[in-house]
């Protein structure tokens, strides 16, 4: 029988400082033809074990088209959190992935696409754009916002070149005035009101901290975005990542099967407790 | 006028001022009283009190500090208060105290298990220092002094130590502090071998509910406790007898000299362990100690939330 | 369906004993007042006049339990790298519960539509599940917390058991639900009941029922508690009392929430899984420090939501609740879901007239 709590055992290939708190952790899984059958879909999540502390869950964060390693970030913030940041390259963890659902990714074929993002909530938007981008005649347009509190609070900065070398065209935003940051002063959903994207044609995809997206989605739909349109991900406490364990429902729904993936109409559905 | 309908006419006189009024009314049968929380004149009509209502309603106060309150409390539940107030956990201004006279209050556990009867209770009357129980296969009747919660021999205080309205008169019936607790007294008999054996028996059973922690009106970590947290990890989730035993062990040391002995946290328990002991041995520890009782004089500092440069019973350079 | 068998009270430690041969029989045993499920011996008495305080849930589901071991392998030529070595701890025993009530039991049938579906499996679960019978004895008293009918059950429903006793005067009509029952029964002895004894077996059971009295009709609750889901005033009424302890999830028999953490011992060290409390204000909070359930009102909604909304909307209307009654009579302040889910629907109904 498959035993769902049963992670793999994977390597730290590679371990890149984000940000002062937020780390990328590039991991193979010690198995080999594991790994090379390995599939998943832009947006679905996994649990990092560090053995003797506990699990957590994290996005895939790179794309399915790059199958070199599997790429995760995350902030220090709790138990778990803490002791991954203290691992090196080379280091064993656990892997239990690809759990939860993905982006709807066909349906966003020929179509022009609207990433917003702040701080870590960039990762699920990374699997997805780089998705996009590594199959970039399927699309439309690809515009990125992206923001966070400071410069060095930006993820994936030395990727932007080839984003945009690839077809991005990133819009890139810190809260207020830094010495040296060319890029745009003001909040994301500020930002997105002056950027004013038309909706025709247009899937809109935003993660970040609840405020932030509780004002781009107000955003989006003053600019006319159907609920439809309009595509986020959440984030709840996890612990089975399948559904059991009874902690990440919002009415019948588990975000760790259901979601993260919704649509806003899908959100807006389902009982308010986020 | 009864004493209960001069009580509810007081409280419909005050009910205006505040937002609740907390006192009893009869639960899922006759034989259970259960908290009540009147905003309502028709709430207050279905206000109960006689020995069954054995909840301490003080536990509620410190999650409604910024509310105004009326509470209704029998002498022991009114040390809560005390102690609530001396540790700034709630506020004098926004409580109006109900004090009401005690003869001891039923220990309801006790009584389904001797009625030995698992049917539906139809009737409970009081009559002479008897409980009176009936179903529909008959009633029995028993003494109250034998059906009494543990806290009701060894706390002195049948009417409240602080209240706003007073009603009753003492009454000399109830047993209160007529003795010593008869679980501290056989645990003080054991050796200390013994009172290991003794807990790691009776710990077994622990479910690691946290009734106990959380009935507590004095326990103030609330949703922050290390029960729970793994920031610091001084306890695992198993649920081995040690890491029961080792809660308890925190929780009664967090307790001693600030403990009531309101009884809550062993009323609490569904497995019915006596832990009430515990938290009465370390309060005597404190009484030998600090000679403090605790939760009688709001101006009173708790011994172990001060400290004194020579201690008058403590031999710190002697040894 | 076999032939009903007469069993008399001195055969019932006779049957244990021959069953002990082959799997771990756990009783309702007096535990100092209290009575839970413990392994049958035969000097200690069965406690059968009442229903337990703790289910017999620890059978399938215990409160803690060992999901994995791991270990760390230093590399001798190369210090500085560790592998790492997992264990699957997959429970072989084998249980027969003797002795719980059909509600009791019963609540093993709401956990397999969750842990041992087509979708998921839990393992653990399901080696337990498959590993476990039930000798349920059907109840021949209500009590004044019981409304196992108001769930859809009965004081004889013999919904996951593979055999039921029928309590008579004498001692007990038995008959075998499943295969599985039917050997275990086999082995009982006894005579085959008279039909005067299944008669009086059936009155007992209609004179239960009777005791029970009307259900009221629950068809509408999980529409209802849906619609009154952000009436915070009607939460934070019926949750005033709660002190939001773990008493009724950690007695119920349809509670299945759970935790998984890890304890380490130097090199090696295990996972565990653990019942967890959907009342407990960490159950929910979230590493950033929001928390969606963040007051008890919150987190009673869920609690009663899941059991009489969320559940049987995925599960075909069926309630996520045995009407055992053990949250109401061992709640330290006699919070009565009963009175909650009425309520909700009154309240539901309100609103809709109103509206």
């Amino acid at each position: 029988m498959n035993n769902p709590y049963l992670p793999d055992i994977a390597t730290i290939k590679e371990i890149i400082q984000e940000t002062p708190n937020i780390k990328t952790f590039r991991v193979v899984l010690n198995d080999q033809s594991r790994m090379e059958e390995f599939s998943f879909k832009p947006g679905q999540v996994g649990q990092l074990s560090v053995f003797g502390v506990g699990e957590s869950t994290f996005v895939i964060n790179s794309p399915p088209t790059r199958t070199e390693h599997l790429q995760f970030s995350a902030m220090q913030v709790g138990e778990v959190t803490t002791r991954l940041h203290s691992l090196q390259e080379g280091d064993q963890i656990g892997v239990r992935a690809p759990l939860g659902n993905s982006f709807p990714i066909e349906s966003m074929k020929g179509k022009d696409i609207l990433i917003v993002g702040g701080g870590i909530g960039m990762a699920p938007l990374r699997t997805l754009m780089l998705t996009m981008l590594d199959k970039r005649d399927e699309f439309g347009d690809i515009t990125v916002i992206y923001g966070a509190r400071s410069p060095q609070d930006l993820c994936y900065t030395y990727e932007f070149d080839q984003w945009q070398s690839q077809g991005a065209n990133l819009v890139l935003t810190v809260d207020r005035e830094f010495p040296d940051w060319d890029g745009r002063v003001g909040f994301v959903p500020a930002v997105l009101t002056e950027e004013a994207p038309s909706p025709k044609n247009k899937v809109a995809i935003t993660c970040g901290p609840p405020i932030m997206i509780k004002f781009v989605l107000k955003g989006l739909k003053d600019l006319g975005f159907e609920d439809e349109q309009i595509i986020t991900t959440l984030e709840k406490r996890m612990k089975c990542g399948v559904g059991l364990c009874g902690r990440c429902n919002i009415g019948t729904h588990y975000v760790c099967v259901d979601g993260p993936v919704f649509t806003y109409a899908q959100l807006k559905a389902l009982p308010s407790e986020l | 006028m009864s004493m209960l309908e001069e009580l509810k006419t007081k409280i419909k006189d005050e009910l205006p001022n505040l937002d609740w009024v907390i006192g009893w009314k009869q639960g899922f049968d006759p034989l259970q009283a259960t908290p009540h929380f009147m905003r309502t004149e028709q709430d207050v009509d279905q206000l109960i009190y006689n020995p069954l209502c054995a909840q301490n309603l003080a536990t509620f106060l410190p999650g409604m500090k910024d509310k105004k309150v009326g509470i209704l409390v029998k002498g022991c539940d009114s040390r809560t208060i005390v102690e609530l107030l001396q540790e700034n956990l709630i506020t004098r201004e926004n409580l109006v105290i109900f004090g009401l006279p005690c003869s001891g209050a039923v220990d309801v556990s006790k009584v389904r298990k001797e009625i030995d009867s698992p049917g539906r209770i139809t009737e409970v009357t009081f009559d002479g220092g008897h409980i009176r129980i009936s179903t529909k296969q008959g009633s029995s009747s028993l003494a109250l002094a034998d059906v009494l919660l543990p806290k009701c021999r060894t706390n002195p205080y049948a009417m409240p130590v602080i209240a706003d309205h007073v009603f009753g008169q003492e009454e000399k019936a109830g047993p209160c502090g007529q003795g010593e607790s008869p679980a501290l007294e056989a645990l003080e008999a054991m050796s200390l071998e013994q009172r290991f054996d003794y807990w790691q028996y009776h710990m077994d059973r622990c479910i690691r509910c946290y009734a106990c922690r959380n009935a507590c009106p004095m326990c103030v970590c609330r949703d922050h406790c290390i029960a729970d947290t793994r920031d610091p990890h001084w306890l695992s989730q198993e649920t081995d007898v040690q890491q029961k035993w080792m809660f308890q062990l925190i929780h009664v040391m967090h307790l001693a000299g600030r403990c009531t002995e309101c009884g809550e946290c062993e009323r609490a328990c569904p497995m019915d362990i006596p832990i009430l002991s515990l938290r009465q041995k370390l309060n005597r520890e404190i009484k030998d100690l600090f000679d403090y009782e605790a939760g009688v004089d709001p101006e009173a500092v708790p011994p172990l939330l001060t400290f004194k440069v020579e201690e008058a019973n403590i031999n710190e350079r002697g040894w | 369906m076999a032939a009903k068998t007469f069993l008399t009270h001195d055969d019932i430690p006779t049957w244990l004993d021959t069953l002990r041969d082959a799997a771990r029989v756990l009783v309702p045993t007096d535990v100092d007042g209290t009575v839970k499920f413990e392994a049958y011996d035969s000097e200690r008495e069965i406690i059968l006049k009442a229903q337990a305080t703790a289910p017999p849930k620890e059978a399938v589901f215990p409160q803690t339990e060992t999901l994995l071991r791991y270990r760390y392998y230093k590399d001798p030529e190369h210090p500085e790298t560790q592998s790492v070595d997992l264990k699957e701890d997959l429970p072989e025993d084998k249980v027969v519960v003797f002795g719980a009530r059909p509600c009791g039991t019963r609540g093993f049938v709401i956990y397999d539509r969750v842990f041992a579906t087509d979708a998921i499996t839990d393992p653990y679960y399901k080696a337990r599940r498959d590993n476990t019978a039930f000798i349920t004895i059907a109840c021949d008293t209500a009590e004044h917390t019981c409304f196992c009918h108001w769930v859809g059950s009965h004081p004889a429903d013999s919904e996951g058991s593979d055999v039921v006793l029928h309590p008579v005067q004498d001692g007990y009509v038995a008959h075998a639900v499943t295969e599985k029952g039917e050997q275990l029964l086999e082995q009982a002895g006894g005579q085959k009941a008279s039909s005067d004894q299944e008669k009086e077996a059936q009155a007992v059971q209609d004179r239960v029922m009777e005791e029970l009295g009307e259900a009221p009709d629950l068809s509408g609750v999980p529409a209802s508690l849906l619609q009154i889901f952000d009436n915070l005033d009607f939460w934070n009424d019926v949750s005033a009392k709660c002190i939001s302890c773990g008493a009724c999830t950690y007695l119920c028999p349809t509670c299945y929430c759970f935790n998984i953490t890890d304890e380490s011992y130097g090199l090696s060290g295990k996972r565990i899984r653990t019942w967890d409390n959907c009342m407990s204000y960490l159950f929910t909070l979230e590493g950033s420090g929001h928390n969606p359930r963040m007051t008890k009102a919150h987190r009673l909604r869920n609690r009663v939501g899941h059991k009489f909304s969320y559940y049987p909307e995925l599960h075909g209307g069926v309630f996520a609740c045995c009407g055992c009654g053990r949250c109401i009579k061992h709640c330290p302040m006699a919070v009565d879901i009963r009175e909650i889910i009425l309520r909700a629907k009154e309240t539901a109904d309100e609103q809709s007239v109103s509206a």
